[in-house]
């Protein structure tokens, strides 16, 4: 054996050694969700997921309440998405593009952003809700949530818009566009791809929000899976393998969604963290 | 003895076959340029010789050594790359002495403290220390040494990168296009330079580019490259007056040579209509090829001139380009004549004639030539004929 | 008038303009973050109940010098600087060995970049779940993993419950959590290294280590550095990975500032102290950032 082909060897045994940590725990989470109550509980852990389980993933959408968790928190990525995008272009292109007094204040404060912690943040918020009427609404926790997706969005999005030429916005502007129309009709087209993984970071944000679901919504009818499925820690009641099947459906539709759009989002992440 | 020595070497990437079998004998002491168009294999070429990228067939041989098992490091080439690769952290110094301290590089050198100690000590050795100065001065970059690469210019940069070469005493030097990141006044300096390098270091250099002129004036040997294969491989002078086929003939010179497409029959050589008469050595030629063959023309062998002395051709002016110290005619020969340019039939050609020229396109004009050193091609084939 | 006011600025591109395109996301911005975080500082001043929010008593640093008095806080400090530091140290070294393996070149390459971002897809919740069934003393597979490998006495607790474990099993879950994201903003980076380089450490001899010091470590380095920090200050202020797992405990092992704040402000409803527990941790970040920008700048200019 040359130490080519060990060296070789060496490589692919380290690289599935990471894939196997990287993807066990959410495999476990799928096999304890696929085993028998009796078997959980077995002296030697089953390792594999044992197919005639497979009912218990129609069972939970009766035994618990799933159906409803997933739906609110749908509507709260989703909003958080729509909200976060629509906010974010036009400071987006103001920062990469225009000059302005006041453009370093407004990027060292959406920097500063990343510091703020959820929960110092719910006090003074609770107040604001009440004020304004959103306590235990999913539109009030739309409108929490941007605001901490909003400067990422921001950031990505001026990532992007620096890459694209400014030979183009001038050819427009010749030709009589206006900066609006520059921006909806050259622009915004040019960085679909970057507006896309925002969307999807933006979309992850919402699904995975935790701090302000927990204390602004009450109602059973509008708690989201975070917060249903943190419930289920500490609490005896309910199977393991239940608790893991809601898990897994909560998991699997972000992860299944990151891989699809993974390529955009890698793309979006990384140009600005890399130009910084 | 730093000899090069290639033979029959082929390179494929998958099914498509980059070099085919080239076959080189460069001398020590010779400048070899690598020329042709991108694309042509040159620089695949010179990264073989290197070992920065294997071959599919062949062997390489240094003197009597055979080095085309050999990784890079054990091949003792130097290696200057068309954007420099200066390491962007390394001052100018540590730039040109890292060959050298990778020279006597241990491998305890990566353990922390006692690593950078022992890298110091190479650093400030009398060999290491003494060489990177000596290197700097012929160089001219004493003044520099302790700056990062991304202050200086691109000439000075260019500098370093030939220093880091130079400074490990290479029995070879590789060049990949070295001076197509500077702009057209430091590269005629550079030009110069380069070719000072070689005259006092007595290496071995080969130099890939696809700058005609740079290949004219700094080689002792060219070799032309197309598609991969071998053109011509020879002195600047036998590739610029000796032309292997239409191919080389068509590459080097500014303008390119006249290819006039001409017929050799029982009648005689002629050009169109019009009988030529040529010099004993291309008529026998002519008469090898007995058939349709390509005249090829420099453009300062043409005269524009009257139509009244005989072995003229006859044509409109279509336009004129001033250089300077003289004037580009190109000249539409008379529809029954017609020059092959490259690969692509037309009829006009290009005459050279010294000074400012005052003809107005459309003007009708009469072309002589002086067929001293013209050359005859195959009008099928492309290649020479020779007697 | 202000429909025709913006449109006319809009088209000539006057000098209002770049406000016009803020102003929204500013304004936003402040309702939901700027504002509170005023009333956040301004609360950290006095003493205020959960329970009659609008009845408080100024008492100037009083909060920020019971604070600092307590050791309890001071444990939490170090927790905090512990939990930070390691999260960051782990999650970039293996997100960085894991760029450097997954930058070769291989088959299946682009699965396993990315399989490898897995755990960062996965919602923080659903790990802090997987995690604490993993860890179970009886059930789990930790457990199992460990009894069968050996260890019957670490096989045989809850490291969550352990109040000597509990912070490596925190650990453990944050890193596996967050180190892809570094490692796809490395790759990303990786790409950035010029062949033409590697390959001239490679004609100079340079064996492996030598060429990764002089080629790859060079270009990478800001980035390292920048995602080092954005690390650290993610890492100051999560609160959902180790409120699910530990809810800060056992008695307070696994306590860093943003648990402790929640504490403060919600189980004993003191929201002036969990402010000016806030507050500290927004300094301590501040005082991170501001430190990584000198120490970059110094290194700049070392380098002219």
């Amino acid at each position: 054996m040359t130490s080519m082909s060990w060296r070789h060897g060496m490589h692919i045994s380290a690289v599935l050694a990471l894939l196997g940590v990287a993807a066990f725990p959410i495999y476990w989470m799928l096999v304890t969700s696929l085993t028998s109550s009796a078997e959980t509980f077995a002296d030697v852990p089953r390792l594999v997921p044992d197919l005639s389980q497979l009912p218990i993933y129609n069972a939970v959408f009766s035994t618990t309440q799933i159906g409803v968790w997933l739906v609110n928190s749908a509507i709260v990525a989703a909003g958080t998405t729509v909200l976060s995008i629509a906010l974010a272009i036009l400071p987006a292109y103001a920062l990469s593009r225009l000059q302005f007094r006041g453009k370093g204040l407004l990027g060292l404060c959406l920097f500063a952003s990343q510091m703020l912690p959820e929960v110092m943040l719910v006090v003074p918020l609770y107040a604001i809700f009440v004020t304004l009427g959103l306590l235990d609404t999913l539109l009030g926790l739309i409108l929490v949530n941007s605001a901490f997706t909003v400067p990422v969005v921001i950031w990505i999005l001026k990532g992007a818009i620096d890459s694209v030429p400014v030979e183009l916005e001038e050819a427009a502007r010749v030709d009589g566009c206006s900066r609006i129309e520059i921006l909806l009709l050259i622009v915004a087209p040019l960085i679909a791809p970057t507006i896309a993984a925002a969307s999807v970071i933006a979309f992850f944000h919402g699904w995975n929000e935790y701090v302000f679901a927990l204390t602004f919504v009450s109602s059973e009818g509008l708690r989201t899976a975070s917060v249903g499925l943190a419930g289920f820690v500490g609490e005896l009641i309910t199977p393991i393998e239940t608790v893991m099947a809601v898990g897994i459906i909560y998991t699997l539709p972000a992860i299944t969604f990151y891989l699809v759009a993974q390529r955009y989002v890698v793309a979006g992440m990384t140009s600005g963290a890399i130009k910084g | 003895m730093a000899s090069i020595k290639l033979a029959h070497i082929t390179k494929n990437f998958g099914s498509v076959t980059a070099i085919k079998d080239i076959n080189l004998d460069v001398v020590d002491g010779d400048f070899l340029v690598l020329l042709g168009p991108s694309g042509c294999g040159k620089s695949t070429l010179l990264r073989m010789l290197a070992g920065l990228e294997t071959i599919s067939d062949g062997a390489i041989y240094l003197g009597d050594r055979r080095i085309d098992g050999l990784p890079p490091s054990e091949r003792d080439m130097a290696f200057v790359f068309q954007s420099y690769a200066l390491y962007p952290h390394k001052s100018v110094g540590e730039n040109i002495g890292f060959p050298l301290l990778m020279r006597y590089f241990r491998w305890w050198f990566h353990i922390p403290i006692l690593g950078s100690i022992a890298k110091r000590r190479v650093e400030r050795s009398p060999e290491v220390a003494q060489s990177v100065t000596r290197t700097a001065k012929i160089l001219g970059l004493t003044e520099m040494l302790n700056r990062l690469p991304r202050t200086l210019s691109g000439g000075q940069r260019q500098r370093v990168a030939l220093g880091r070469a130079m400074v490990r005493q290479p029995e070879v030097f590789l060049m990949d296009e070295p001076l197509s990141n500077l702009d057209a006044k430091l590269r005629t300096t550079m030009r110069a330079e380069i070719s000072k390098l070689h005259r006092n270091l007595k290496g071995t250099f080969v130099y890939v580019t696809h700058d005609q002129v740079e290949a004219m004036t700094m080689g002792t040997k060219i070799a032309l490259l197309r598609d991969g294969q071998l053109q011509q491989f020879g002195t600047p002078r036998e590739i610029y007056e000796d032309p292997a086929n239409t191919y080389v003939a068509g590459f080097i010179g500014v303008p390119a040579m006249n290819l006039i497409r001409s017929r050799y029959s029982d009648d005689g050589f002629r050009i169109g209509p019009a009988a030529i008469s040529l010099p004993e050595r291309l008529m026998a030629a002519a008469r090898k090829a007995n058939g349709p063959t390509l005249l090829g023309v420099r453009p300062n062998a043409l005269r524009i001139g009257r139509s009244d002395v005989p072995d003229t051709l006859q044509g409109t002016v279509v336009l004129v380009e001033q250089v300077g110290a003289e004037s580009n005619v190109s000249v539409e020969l008379a529809a029954d004549a017609m020059s092959v340019e490259q690969d692509q039939s037309s009829n006009t050609i290009i005459i050279t004639t010294p000074g400012y020229s005052e003809l107005e396109p459309g003007t009708l004009i009469s072309v002589s030539m002086d067929l001293e050193q013209a050359v005859l091609f195959s009008e099928k084939t492309g290649e020479r004929i020779r007697d | 008038m202000a429909q025709q006011l913006l449109e006319r600025n809009a088209r000539t591109g006057g000098r209002w303009t770049p406000y016009f395109f803020i102003a929204p996301a500013v304004v936003y911005m402040f309702l939901f973050q700027g504002y509170p975080l005023l009333q956040e500082f301004t609360l950290s001043f006095t003493e205020t109940s959960l329970l009659s929010p609008n009845q408080s008593r100024f008492v100037g640093f009083g909060n920020y010098l019971q604070l600092l008095s307590t050791g309890d806080f001071r444990r939490t400090l170090m927790i905090t600087a512990l939990y930070t530091l390691a999260s960051v140290v782990f999650s970039i070294g293996l997100g960085l060995a894991t760029a450097l393996l997954l930058n070769q070149q291989m088959r299946g390459r682009g699965i396993a970049r990315a399989l490898v971002t897995i755990p960062w897809a996965a919602p923080p919740v659903a790990v802090a779940l997987v995690f604490s069934w993993m860890y179970n003393a009886q059930y789990g597979i930790f457990g199992h993993a460990l009894r069968y490998l050996g260890f019957e006495r670490l096989g045989s607790e809850n490291w969550l419950d352990s109040p000597s474990l509990a912070l490596t099993a925190v650990l453990l879950t944050t890193v596996w959590q967050i180190f892809p994201f570094s490692s796809v903003v490395f790759l990303a980076a990786l790409q950035g290294v010029s062949p033409e380089l590697r390959e001239a450490a490679i004609i100079d001899k340079a064996d492996r280590l030598n060429a990764y010091k002089a080629v790859v470590w060079p270009t990478i380095r800001p980035t390292v550095m920048l995602i080092a920090l954005f690390t650290t200050i993610w890492s100051l202020r999560r609160f959902d990975l180790i409120w699910v797992l530990t809810q800060g405990g056992p008695v307070g092992a696994t306590n860093t500032l943003v648990t402790e704040l929640y504490r403060q402000g919600f189980v004993y409803r003191e929201l002036g102290s969990a402010a000016a527990v806030g507050m500290v941790g927004i300094g301590i970040s501040f005082i991170v950032t501001f430190a990584y920008f000198k120490v970059m700048q110094r290194a700049e200019r070392a380098r002219e």
